[in-house]
């Protein structure tokens, strides 16, 4: 029992970590446009599925298709972001709700009709088994929680010491105060969501080895479960989408393990609305953000 | 994007006359529609006067009060299990079906809106976007209630009257004739509620719930009163649709429909009753009529979503009002536009 507790907390660990990855684009876009993207789970999808095309159709090598997948969905959201995002600024909530649906219907449909609805089947990764304390796991696991410790480190330099992260800290604090001061608030918001996009492709691109399948209609779920781990987290705050994710995923893998899998997807929904109703600025945060 | 909009002042005293007589003279082509449609147009137009009854729950809570919700496919999707279940368990009639549907979605939208309507803004969104997770999921598993993804089949069609005044409706026509009467004598209530004292408290919540609040209406509980209206007049939809498809099962709990609903009341226009008729018409009835294959749909409605928030943040229901406007006016005067700055 103790063993099995042990593995499922340490898979849990691995989940956790695709989701804070894919949570903390969405935190830092919310924090800049104060819009949340209702789309953000399609460029995981978006991610997924150009590695999918580049390993099947262009026969690449796995390590090549995870850069030209997370290239692809940041050349799609390049454009939207000049397209749509940036327009967001300053404007009512409903126009980033109901334009980010818009997006997320667009990027969704165009997929399907494009490559069909059904399940694909993902060839690729290095899922060769490794022992680590007892555990046999799939080297990918690996790779992703290393992948996720690395970029939180980066994403945790760059908001503190470079120009870039300062402006996103600044735009968050105060749009018209940047705007005064001559900050670019609308190429902040491009840039901050071309990371946060790309991030969650990665994210994509690293799970899909694990996860196997791949379908248009993947994004959705996943966009919910990020609503979840940013609430948790405290919206607009990086490192408390790290912890956020991890917890998530601790808790969803205990509980397909202990109660049943086909539970596993309601336990997002239940932080979520338990969060909204008793701690709206999250778990982590100290003042209300939200 | 301005949400909330102020219905224009009519000037002209002939104005609502003339609105009436417009809306009399569709509801008459309408009403002559099968003469002359065939049933495929005939099903295009059922479909879009299905929708028609959740697009009026939307347009009440988010036009009337404000607030965005993504539930009203969770709760068209509750009336339809809720009349599939009694027709096929009990073998209650369909008028009863019709009015419990709509009782028990109002009734399920209780134990939501108390916690869900305490949230503001996005985070109402995105708990009403929870909803829609959770009815799939319980839909799904729970097989003694819902038999999963099989889904209730045989849902019988509708019969009205007792004894041998019965009249059952089988054919497409006979349809069309019963969720016409249905769809127009919920547009009649939707009416009379918006322009009761009680919609006008709606509309004061809107513009300004503190100033409503400090005035003596007691607005947290209009709120919940008008998120269970929106409920029930969503499951009264979705018992016109089980009764019509005879078949319900998880799927009708998938994003489409609540997209679909917004589409309908965002592109008609919000807080206007031409708004979602013309809404559901257009986006319904001429997208089922031409075949576009679902997925082609939703495309479509991205585009348009992302062109009325950037282009026409207040739908076509404000150019079709000012056509009237200008038509009831004999094409004389123009109009000076009505906007307010807000």
């Amino acid at each position: 029992m103790g063993n099995f507790l042990f593995e499922q907390t340490v898979n849990g660990v691995i989940t956790g970590s695709t989701y804070a990855l894919i949570a903390a684009g969405m935190t830092m876009i919310f924090g800049v446009l104060r819009a949340i993207n209702f789309a953000h789970g399609e460029y995981y999808m978006l991610g997924t599925f150009a590695a999918w095309v580049a390993i099947s159709k262009l026969e690449v090598s796995y390590l090549a298709s995870i850069v030209l997948g997370v290239a692809m969905a940041a050349l799609i959201a390049a454009a939207i972001g000049r397209l749509v995002m940036q327009r967001l600024v300053g404007a009512p909530f409903q126009a980033g709700v109901l334009a980010t649906i818009g997006i997320s219907l667009i990027l969704q449909n165009a997929v399907i009709l494009a490559f069909g609805g059904g399940y694909k089947v993902f060839e690729g990764g290095w899922i060769a088994p490794v022992e680590f304390f007892g555990i046999g796991m799939a080297q990918q696991r690996i790779v992703i929680v290393v992948s996720a410790v690395l970029v939180f480190g980066g994403l945790e330099w760059m908001v503190r010491k470079t120009r870039m992260g300062k402006s996103i800290r600044a735009v968050s604090q105060n749009i018209e105060c940047c705007q005064v001061n001559g900050i670019d608030v609308e190429s902040v918001v491009r840039r901050t969501f071309l990371l946060g996009t790309a991030l969650a492709a990665l994210s994509g691109v690293l799970t899909a080895p694990v996860n196997v399948s791949v379908y248009g209609g993947m994004g959705e779920a996943i966009t919910l479960k990020t609503f979840a781990v940013i609430v948790m987290g405290g919206m607009g705050n990086v490192r408390g989408t790290l912890y956020a994710g991890i917890l998530l995923g601790i808790v969803e893998s205990l509980v397909s393990g202990l109660i049943g899998l086909q539970y596993r997807d309601s336990v997002g929904f239940i932080a979520l609305l338990l969060m909204l109703m008793l701690r709206p600025h999250g778990l982590f945060s100290q003042k209300a953000r939200f | 994007m301005a949400i909330t909009l102020d219905t224009p002042q009519a000037p002209n005293p002939r104005l609502p006359a003339f609105q009436w007589g417009t809306a009399g003279l569709a509801l008459a082509a309408l009403a002559l529609a099968p003469l002359v449609l065939d049933s495929y147009y005939l099903h295009a137009l059922i479909i879009a006067m299905v929708f028609l009854l959740p697009a009026h729950g939307l347009n009440l809570i988010l036009g009337y009060t404000g607030m965005l919700s993504l539930a009203q496919g969770v709760f068209f999707g509750i009336g339809a299990y809720a009349s599939a279940l009694l027709a096929t368990r009990f073998g209650t009639p369909f008028v009863f079906n019709l009015a419990a549907a709509g009782a028990i979605a109002a009734f399920i939208a209780l134990p939501l809106g108390i916690p869900a309507l305490r949230l503001r803004t996005t985070s109402f969104v995105m708990c009403t976007l929870g909803f829609v997770v959770i009815a799939q999921m319980v839909a799904k598993n729970w097989v003694d209630l819902t038999r999963g993804d099989m889904g209730l089949s045989g849902v019988p069609r509708p019969k009205i009257g007792v004894g041998d005044a019965t009249w059952a409706v089988t054919q497409i026509p006979q349809y069309f004739y019963l969720i016409l009467v249905v769809a127009v004598l919920a547009t009649l209530a939707f009416i009379a509620l918006i322009r009761s004292p009680a919609g006008r408290c709606m509309v004061a919540i809107r513009d300004n719930e503190t100033l409503a609040e400090s005035l003596g209406i007691p607005t947290w509980r209009y709120k919940l009163i008008v998120f269970m209206l929106s409920a029930a007049f969503a499951g009264l939809g979705g018992s016109l649709y089980a009764h019509y498809e005879t078949v319900v099962s998880p799927l009708v709990f998938q994003m489409y429909y609540s997209n679909t609903i917004l589409i309908i009341v965002l592109g008609g226009g919000v807080g206007r009753v031409p708004g979602a008729v013309i809404g559901s018409f257009l986006f319904v009835a001429v997208t089922e009529a031409l075949r576009v294959a679902p997925e082609l749909r939703m495309l479509m409605y991205g585009f348009v979503l992302l062109v009325l928030v950037f282009m026409f943040p207040q739908g076509l229901a404000p150019l079709v009002e000012r056509v009237t406007e200008w038509l009831s006016r004999g094409g004389s005067k123009p109009v000076a536009p009505q906007e307010k700055s807000r």
